[in-house]
This record gives structure tokens, sequence and C-alpha cells, in this order.
């Protein structure tokens, strides 16, 4: 106790006191004013003060806005504009595409074959956009709960597993082209999760997972529901809350896909056997 | 009237110049700060009492920088930094107070 009462009365540094007290001694012989020296000592210990002090202020500062963040804020939203415009710009290239096609093919007979089984590739290689019936689920992580410390929990995300299964359920009922969150599917397309986001094609997307499935929409809903997927999933909204939902659309249309980046695969040469044993 | 001009031409220096402190000293500035804060609360009461001696202040001050940055590097090495960085605190925010209680007794009477 001693040691926090002598900390709480004896605040002065003793020092002063006994000092104060041996000066008047014989050996006194720098009596006030102190000289010329020691003053300065004095004033630059005083100026140490404040240089530290305010070094340390600015250093704390500095922490919090030193505009690096902002900085790279700001560079993610260019980049994000760039890419954006960039991916417009594709999307208006790729729309006059078939006309300039219908121009160069459409005079004669072979040409014209080879552009419909032009059409019938790109269909199937998911490059063009493409309209048609279908349905529309809509996959969403559970709502927020009254939990403060912790709203959202992991059980009721959706994962990255959920929306394979439910585009292979798609697939597999007969959708013929399924885009998520306007991102065209391709048969290349990876999705996949990297910490709580899922990434389609390594674009990061935010729930509502919106999956658009071109087919026929009743068989598309019914292999959807009545198959083991829809089944599961309707099991985790129960016990999880997420949200499933499952439309038809009359009308849907999906943007085309960016072409495939081919780094190893050339076309085969006319006359080459297609596949050697 | 020197000191106060002294210390104001710290900060201003401080404010210019933006010394940029080696990132090994940084989590002991803070502790730093406060503890050359104490010293010149001391002086200041000293001064105010009569009994003020340049060398004392001087001495004060260096070493009660240099204590405290020890016990914190102590204490990280122990890993109680943040705790005895904290205990510092208190002690010469302590000492900070009564001093500038002392202080306010001296030049208002009370």
């Amino acid at each position: 106790m001693s040691l926090l009462v002598d900390m709480m009365t004896n605040t002065l540094d003793e020092a002063y006191a006994e000092r104060a007290a041996s000066t008047p001694a014989p050996s006194g012989t720098s009596q006030p004013p102190a000289p010329r020296a020691r003053r300065a000592v004095t004033a630059l210990a005083l100026v140490a003060v404040g240089v530290v002090s305010t070094a340390a202020v600015s250093q704390v500062r500095g922490q919090d806005d030193s505009g690096l963040r902002g900085r790279l804020a700001a560079e993610a939203l260019n980049r994000t504009a760039q890419s954006e415009a960039l991916d417009g710009r594709a999307e208006a290239l790729r729309a006059e595409l078939p006309r300039l096609r219908e121009a160069a093919l459409g005079a004669d007979a072979v040409g014209r074959s080879l552009a419909e089984r032009l059409t019938s590739l790109e269909l199937a290689s998911a490059t063009t956009p493409v309209v048609g019936p279908g349905v529309v689920v809509t996959l969403d992580d559970a709502a927020p709960t009254e939990d403060l410390q912790a709203p959202f929990s992991e059980d009721g995300r959706v994962r990255d597993t959920d929306l394979q299964d439910t585009v292979n359920a798609l697939w597999a009922a007969g959708a013929e082209a399924m885009s998520i969150n306007g991102q065209r599917l391709t048969a290349l397309t990876a999705k996949r999760s990297a910490g709580a986001a899922v990434l389609v094609d390594l674009l990061p997307l935010s729930p509502p997972y919106v999956v658009r499935a071109v087919g026929p929409s009743a068989g598309l809903e019914l292999g959807l529901l009545d198959g083991e997927v829809g089944s599961r999933l309707m099991t985790y909204a129960e016990l999880y809350g997420l949200r499933l939902d499952v439309r038809r659309e009359r009308e849907l249309r999906l943007a085309g896909a960016a072409d495939p980046d081919l780094r190893r695969a050339t076309p085969v040469e006319a006359g080459a056997p297609d596949d050697p044993p | 009237m020197i000191p106060a001009l002294a210390l104001v031409l710290g900060v201003a220096l401080g404010l210019f110049l933006e010394p940029t402190v080696p990132a090994a000293l940084q989590p002991y500035l803070p502790i730093a700060v406060v503890a050359a804060l104490d010293a010149v609360f001391g002086a200041v009461r000293a001064q105010l009492e009569g009994i003020f001696d340049d060398r004392v202040f001087v001495v004060s001050f260096v070493s009660n920088v240099v204590v405290a940055g020890l016990v914190v590097f102590l204490g990280d090495q122990l890993g109680v930094g943040g705790q005895l960085s904290t205990g510092v605190v208190v002690v010469l925010g302590i000492r900070i107070f009564s001093n500038a209680a002392a202080i306010r007794r001296r030049v208002f009477h009370a």
C-alpha cells in the first residue's frame, strides 16, 4: 500500500528538494542564475519534448489516413470503370459481328452453310447472346439474425458448391445456356469460393446469386426441385434460412461470354484425321 | 520565458520537419512523450516552488524517457508490453495530474 500512497503523494521528483537543500552548501559555486550552458541544455531538452510529441502525434495520425487506403480505393474504382468500359466495347463489337458475317458469308450456299455451322458452334461455346424461355433460380444467404455479435451465420451462406450443384442440376435437366448474375457460363467457367465470396470465372459475385437458365422451363424447374440438389437446397432453406426461389420465365436474354483464351489448342487441318486412336 | 519558447520551437520543428520515427522505436514513442511531459510538469512545479534546478530537470527528463522505454521494451520481450505500457501511462498520468494540481494551487491559490 505504501508504494501506492507514496506514488500519489510524492509526485515531485525528490531530487529537486535534495538539490535545493544542498546548493547553499560550501561547494555551491554555481548559484543562480545558472550558467548559460546549463540553460541551453534545458532549452534543448524542451525542444526535444516538442519534437518528440509532435512526431508521436503525427505518427498516430498518419496511421489512419496516410491516404494510401484512399488511393487504393480510387485505383480500384478507376480500374473497375475501365474494365466495364472495355466490357461494353467488347459487347458492342460482338453485336456487330453477325451483321459483318452475314455480309461476308451470306452471298453463296457454301458461305451460308459455314455461317450456320459457326452459329451452332457459337451456341455450344456460349459466345453469342441467346434468348429463350427458361427458369430464374435465386439463391441468397440467410437473412441477418437478431444476434448483433454474429448477424451472419456461416451455415446460412450460399457456398460455391451450392452454385455448382444448382448449375449442374440445371445442365442435367436440359438447360441450353446459363448465366450467374449476368456472367454467362461456358464449359470452362469455374465456380469457386475465396473466403466468403463466390467467384465465377475469377469475378467475385455478391449475393443474391441469380442463375438464369434457358431451356424447357417446366423440365428445368422439375429437374432442379425434384432432384437431389433441390431437396438438399430446400433442407438448407428450412434448417439455416437459406433463401431459394425458382421462377419460370417466358423469355430470358443471356449475354454472350467472352471468347475463350485458347493457349494450346489449334484448329484441325482440313483432311487430317479427327481423332487419331 | 526561454523554456516556453524552446517548447514552441520544438513543436514547430516537429511540424515542419515531420521527422520519421524508425519502426523499431515507434511503440515506445507515446510512452516517451508521456514520460517527457511528466518531467516538464515536475520542472514547472519546482520552478514555482523556487527549487528548480536545470541539472535535475535534464537528468530526470532523460532518465524518465529511457526508463519508461526500457520498461516497455522489457514488457514486450516478456509478452506483457501492452499491460506494462498501460501501467507506465497510469503512474506518469497520476504524477502529471498531481503536479498540474500543485501548479494550479501555486498560480491561482485555489
